[in-house]
């Protein structure tokens, strides 16, 4: 692999998060902002929350349990449910970035990637090389990282600085972004599961509150697990 | 559940341990799981079913400030979330704006009465 190759595929990264890409990251991100401050965040603390937490829907859920009064124990478990995800995507992404990377390079890469950027990396259209592979999947992910850092700042101090009816519009971000992620799944195994979560959550919020986001979870995912084997495919 | 009071940045931090504890850990047994097998597939029903969840609670039980607008409102935006997405063949970006521009609309309106 020559520098040159390197150079083409890191611009090539950055070319291709400046699009969709970092408009959902942005629109997201400055929802978090808002949700950051109606709930009492510092601007720093939620910026914190981007670099290094890194996924939206662990933010998310962790900010709104933390507003609820939720137990400590009960937000990590709630954020390391919605985060399991990025376990199956790490073993099917990092091996693609070849066999000269050590476990820190590995470690580095899946601190980085998100479901917007594994989305990308299995397109045919980009670099298939391990070497420019690993500088292209950087480049798009550093572009998104740090124009969600920006994001957050600005949706966290639009809440605080913008008139009401558009600091309120921040805030339903958040909700429209998962409903859209949600809907978008193709798999009928996975809609029930998305339907089971969403009707036990109410009934389950009035005896449990704290819990309820956990409870849903688990009981909707596992009873769609037993008895929604049959939708796996998609139809 | 009712433990000690914690301060945001543990929250933060924990978070944030929570979520890196699976990118390690695919990043040190690559090679040696299946990414298809059944306990991921699990895993990945259950956070399906709590992300439902967060959006019935984040609409539907407001903790925030988001409770000032009438809940037949936030009904009405997610409607059109939800239609939009669907008439713009599954466009994430229109959807939301259109979903989060009911919210400003409604409470701008409600503002001026």
């Amino acid at each position: 692999m020559t520098r040159p190759e390197i150079r083409a595929a890191t611009l090539g990264g950055i070319r291709a998060a400046a699009g969709v890409p970092l408009l959902l990251v942005g629109g997201g991100m400055s929802g978090f902002g808002a949700l950051a401050h109606d709930i009492g965040f510092t601007g720093w603390e939620a910026v914190l929350a981007t670099v290094a937490v890194w996924a939206l829907p662990a933010q998310v859920v962790a900010a709104e349990m933390h507003a609820a009064g939720a137990d400590l124990t009960a937000i990590a478990i709630a954020a390391a449910l919605t985060s399991m995800r990025f376990f199956p995507m790490a073993v099917a992404l990092l091996p693609t970035f070849g066999s000269d990377v050590g476990p820190l390079g590995r470690i580095t890469q899946a601190h980085l990637m998100s479901a917007t950027s594994w989305a990308f990396m299995m397109r045919a259209s980009v670099p298939q090389d391990p070497g420019p592979r690993r500088a292209y999947h950087s480049a798009f992910t550093i572009t998104c990282l740090s124009v969600a850092a920006i994001a957050t700042l600005a949706g966290y101090l639009g809440a605080a600085a913008l008139p009401a009816p558009l600091a309120l519009g921040l805030l339903f971000l958040n909700a429209a972004f998962f409903m859209v992620l949600l809907a978008d799944s193709r798999n009928r195994q996975a809609l029930l599961a998305v339907a089971l979560g969403a009707l036990l959550c109410w009934p389950i919020h009035t005896v449990l509150p704290e819990a309820s986001l956990v409870l849903a979870g688990v009981v909707g995912g596992t009873l769609a697990f037993v008895f929604g084997n049959r939708l796996r495919h998609p139809a | 559940m009712t433990g000690a009071p914690h301060d945001a940045l543990t929250v933060v931090l924990a978070t944030a341990a929570a979520t890196f504890v699976w990118r390690a850990l695919g990043a040190l047994l690559v090679g040696r799981v299946d990414p298809d097998g059944a306990v991921v597939r699990w895993f990945t029903l259950t956070s399906y079913a709590l992300l439902a969840a967060l959006v019935v609670r984040l609409v539907g039980l407001p903790t925030g400030s988001l409770a000032q607008v009438p809940s037949a409102i936030r009904l009405g935006a997610v409607v059109v979330t939800l239609a939009v997405w669907w008439l713009t063949r599954r466009s994430p970006l229109p959807a939301v704006l259109a979903g989060s521009a009911c919210i400003v609309a409604a409470a701008a309106l409600m503002a001026e009465s």
